[in-house]
This record gives C-alpha cells, structure tokens and sequence, in this order.
C-alpha cells in the first residue's frame, strides 16, 4: 500500500488524479489538500500514520505555492527525504530546471489526456528506487504530452 | 823813298800799335765783360743746370704722373665701362622690378577679392554653423526621443511577450480540461456515452488539439518577434540531431530515413534556428508520400553569394546554405510563395493537420538572421527548402 499525497488547488485536477490513481496497478491510498498549506498541515500532522511514500505538488497555488512546500519540506528533517513529483502545466525549461534545484525528484507536466495521466502518474507510483534530489544537466521533463 | 817809306811804316805800326792797344784796351775791357759776363752766364748756367735738373726732374714726376694719369685714366675708362654695364643691367633689373611690382599689385588686388570672399564665405559658414548646432540640438532631442521610444518598445515587447505567454497559458489550461474530459468519456467512462456521442466527443477532442496546436504556434511565431536575438556560432549538426531525436517516435512510426549531410557551423540564434529545423522536418514527415518511406535529406555547406539560388545575394559575400530535401507529396510551383503566408494551407485539415503558421514561423526565424528561404516542389515529386543566410 503506498500513501500519496497530493497538493493542487483545482478540484478537477484533483479529481483526475484521484481516477488515475484508482487505475494504477498497485494499492495505494491517496491524501488531498486543496494549497501548499492545507499539505503542510497534513504533513505535520503524521505522527503515526507512515510517512507518505510519494508527495505530488502542484506549483501555482494560494496561499503556499509549490516552491514554498519543496523547500520547507526538504528543511523538515523527518520530511526531507520524502520523493516529491511536481505536477504542473508549465513546460518551460527554466521553471523546471528551477524545480530540480529546490529539490525535487521529478516531473510531470499535467498531461492532455487521461490515458496519459495514468500512464505517468503509473510509472511515478510505481517506482521503488528514488534518486536523490539533485540539479539536473539535462532536460528532464517527464511530458508524455 | 825806302827811308820815308820807313817813317810811315813806323808811324803806321805806331798808329796799328796805339790802335792795338786801344783795342787791347777795348778788349780788355770787352774781356772783363765778356768774363764777367761768362760768370754771370755761368752762374746762370748753373741756374739753369740746377734749373734743368730741376726740370728734369719735374718732367719725370710729370712724365709718371702722366704714366700714372693713364693708368688712372684706364682704370676710370674700365671703370666706367662696367659702370656702364651696371648701369645697363640695373635699368633691365630696374625694369623686372617695374614688372614685379605690377605683377605684385596685381596679385594684391586678387588677394583683396578672395579675402573679401573669404570673409563672405566665412560668414557664411558661421551661419551654417549655427544651423547645424540648431539641427544638431535637434537630432540629439531626436535621438533621445527615438531612445525614449527603443526602451517603450523594448519594455512593450516585454509585455507583449509575457501577455502572450501567459495567454497561451492560461488558453492552455480549459483546453485541456476539456481534452481531458472528452478523453474520460471515450476512454474509462465510455460506458455512460453512446456511440454517437463518443463520435462527438472525439471530434470535440479534434476541434481541442487543433486550437492547442494553434495556441502553441502562435506561441512560437510570437517568440520569433519578441525573444532575444544573441547570435552564437553553433554547429548545426547539435541542432539537427537534438531535432531528429524530437521527432524520433514519428520517424520510427512513418520509417522514414532521413540522411544528414555535409554540415557546416553557423552563426545563428540556436533557440530560433531549433524551431525552424523542427518546423522543416516536422512538414517533411507530415507530407509524406503514401506511395513510398520518406527519404529526407538535410545539409549544409558554405557558399559565395554568385552560386545560390537568389538573385539578391551579393556575390562576394559569404553565405551559409541549409537544405532540407524530401520526397514527399511536394506542391504545385505555383504556390511557392503561397505556402510561407500565415494560415495558408493546401491541405483538407481533416487530411493532414496542421495551423498554418509552420512555414510562417520558419520564414520570421530565417528573417531574423537576415537570410531567405526558398521553396522548390513539384506535385508528388517532392519538396526542396533552401534557406541562406550570411556567414556573419
């Protein structure tokens, strides 16, 4: 079973995800949060429940954007080594070079079709090795787009 | 007689001798006069010796003055003589500085006519002058509004530039919804549409992915405009294999070969000139022949303007020639020029997609390095873009 967690502010991405996830060929349970806050809170609130096995970020989102949760998260010690897949629409290069640098695992830009979503959100989940948060050299935009 | 004879004979020389004596007497006296006369002749002669001498004397003073008088008196002819000469060369040297002076006079007055014209002239050129300070003043008011006008448009194009990104953006995100949904109903959710309906929704779907291959290029044209333009030399062979490599799902799909040539370095905008190559293969492999495997070729080689294709290149400058060859369904001469403006196609859309900005896109970039592209085709036999641009 693995526990996701998943920060995006519009209710029909937020929808997808949870219909994509349902798809994927492993068990998995599934945490929302509406902004960064609201995952902030949930995150702080773990004591017992494991630690989430996957973190899914969106970036732009009020109150606390994407940016912001990457770095708290990565400076909360019992955090910081929580594999984090940004999920996001932009495809521009720098932002998501920008990404890699705050620590970020991977990403996957929000694709145009739900086919394309469980196929990424599928091979994200289901990945058991993590490399470690590092800049990137090349282009690495997980797109499938 | 005899003795009275006697008697007068002695009276005779008594008388002679009375008379003889008489004149001894006489002479005596005659004597002594003729003696002291003598002596005064004498001393007279002596007079006239020393007087002689004296003579003598001054006539050979005289006859050396006389010597030297007509020594002197050659002297003075010679002397006059060059006097003469001199005389004669000072009234021609005389004359020359006559002339001289008039020459000189002349030459003054001149002078006097071009100094007033070179006042006249100087004046003229203060005015000038200050004409030109006055432009000048203007030019540089000019100027600074023409700066003023540089930075509203360079800080417009700004704008401009982030506007149309974040419109294509944000354009970007309800496409996709609907996308996604249409994706829903025909895919996992397929079972609460009809047939008819899952018909709709694919054509819904279509009519999505037309106005997002739209937004994306407008995008890309409007990046062409508005982006930076730093020139690096770059060899092009990166681009094209970071080109192929884009397109290598679609060229393993059509199994298409593409051949790449010759290739040379040129001083490009890499980003631009990324997209222009992505727009030329992107149309080699979408206008594929039926018929046959697409076979396209790419290279590039270094030429002087006299051998290229166009007629505007100068003939000693030097030009990098890109060619991108295919063997596809081509196009009717005539549209040669037809085929690079915005939104023009010469393809049913329900054929063979596309916005219409591939070829526009591609001629901006191509303008933006200061070079032509030039189109040759023929229906069913292919298409040949030839793009030239300067080497520096």
């Amino acid at each position: 079973m693995k526990n996701i967690f998943l920060a995006d502010d519009d209710a029909d991405d937020r929808m997808f995800f949870e219909d994509a996830l349902k798809q994927v060929s492993i068990p998995t349970q599934l945490t929302l949060a509406s902004d960064g806050l609201e995952l902030m809170n949930n995150l702080e609130a773990i004591v017992e429940p494991p630690p989430p096995d996957v973190i899914f970020l969106d970036l732009n989102m009020p109150r606390k954007n994407g940016f912001q949760c990457l770095e708290e998260i990565r400076n909360t010690p019992k955090l910081k080594d929580i594999p984090i897949v940004i999920f996001s629409t932009t495809t521009n290069v720098d932002a998501v070079n920008k990404t890699y640098q705050h620590g970020a695992n991977h990403y996957i830009c929000k694709p145009h079709s739900f086919e394309l979503l469980v196929k990424a959100i599928e091979t994200v989940v289901t990945l058991e090795m993590w490399q470690k948060p590092q800049p990137p050299k090349e282009q690495f935009v997980l797109a499938f787009a | 007689m005899p003795e009275n004879n006697l008697s007068d004979a002695i009276r005779e020389l008594a008388f002679q001798m009375e008379e003889k004596e008489k004149r001894a007497a006489e002479l005596i006296i005659a004597n002594k006069e003729l003696t002291f006369q003598n002596e005064e002749k004498e001393k007279r002669a002596a007079e006239l010796i020393i007087a002689n001498k004296e003579l003598a004397f001054q006539m050979e003073e005289k006859e050396k003055r006389a010597a030297e008088l007509i020594i002197a008196n050659k002297e003075l002819i010679f002397q006059n003589t060059e006097k003469e000469r001199r005389a004669a060369e000072l009234i021609i040297a005389n004359k020359e500085l006559a002339f001289q002076m008039e020459e000189k006079e002349k030459r003054a007055a001149e002078l006097i006519i071009a100094n007033k014209e070179l006042i006249f002239q100087n004046i003229e050129k203060e005015k000038r002058a200050a004409e030109l300070i006055i432009a000048n003043k203007e030019l540089t008011f000019q100027n600074e509004e023409k700066e003023k006008r540089a930075a509203e448009l360079i800080s417009a194009n700004k704008e401009l530039e982030s506007f149309t990104y974040i419109s294509s953006h944000d354009l970007q995100e309800p496409l996709r919804k609907i996308q996604t949904f249409a994706s829903r109903l025909i895919g996992d959710e397929s079972q609460i549409v009809s047939d008819t309906g899952k018909e709709y929704l694919l054509r819904i779907g279509d009519a999505a992915n037309r106005m997002q291959s739209l937004i994306t290029d407008l995008l890309a044209y409007s990046r062409t405009t508005t982006s930076e333009r730093k020139f690096e030399t770059t060899d092009l062979r990166r681009i094209i294999e970071a080109v192929l490599s884009d397109f290598k799902e679609v060229i393993a799909e059509k199994r298409a070969t593409i051949e790449v040539g010759e290739m040379c370095e040129a001083h490009i905008i890499p980003f631009q000139f990324r997209q222009l190559i992505h727009n030329l293969i992107g149309n080699a492999l979408k206008f594929a022949n039926p018929d046959n495997l697409p076979h396209i070729i790419i290279k590039s080689r270094n030429i002087k303007g006299s051998n290229g294709k166009t007629q505007n290149a100068l003939t000693e400058k030097e030009y990098c020639n890109i060619t991108v060859m295919d063997n596809g369904i081509g196009f009717e001469p005539k549209y040669k020029e037809y085929i690079f403006e915005i939104f023009k196609r010469l393809h049913d859309k329900e054929k063979i997609s596309g916005t219409g900005m591939g070829l526009t896109i591609a001629r901006k970039i191509v303008e933006n390095h200061n070079g032509v592209i030039i189109a040759t085709g023929e229906l069913n036999k292919g298409a040949t873009f030839d793009i030239y641009i300067p080497a520096t």
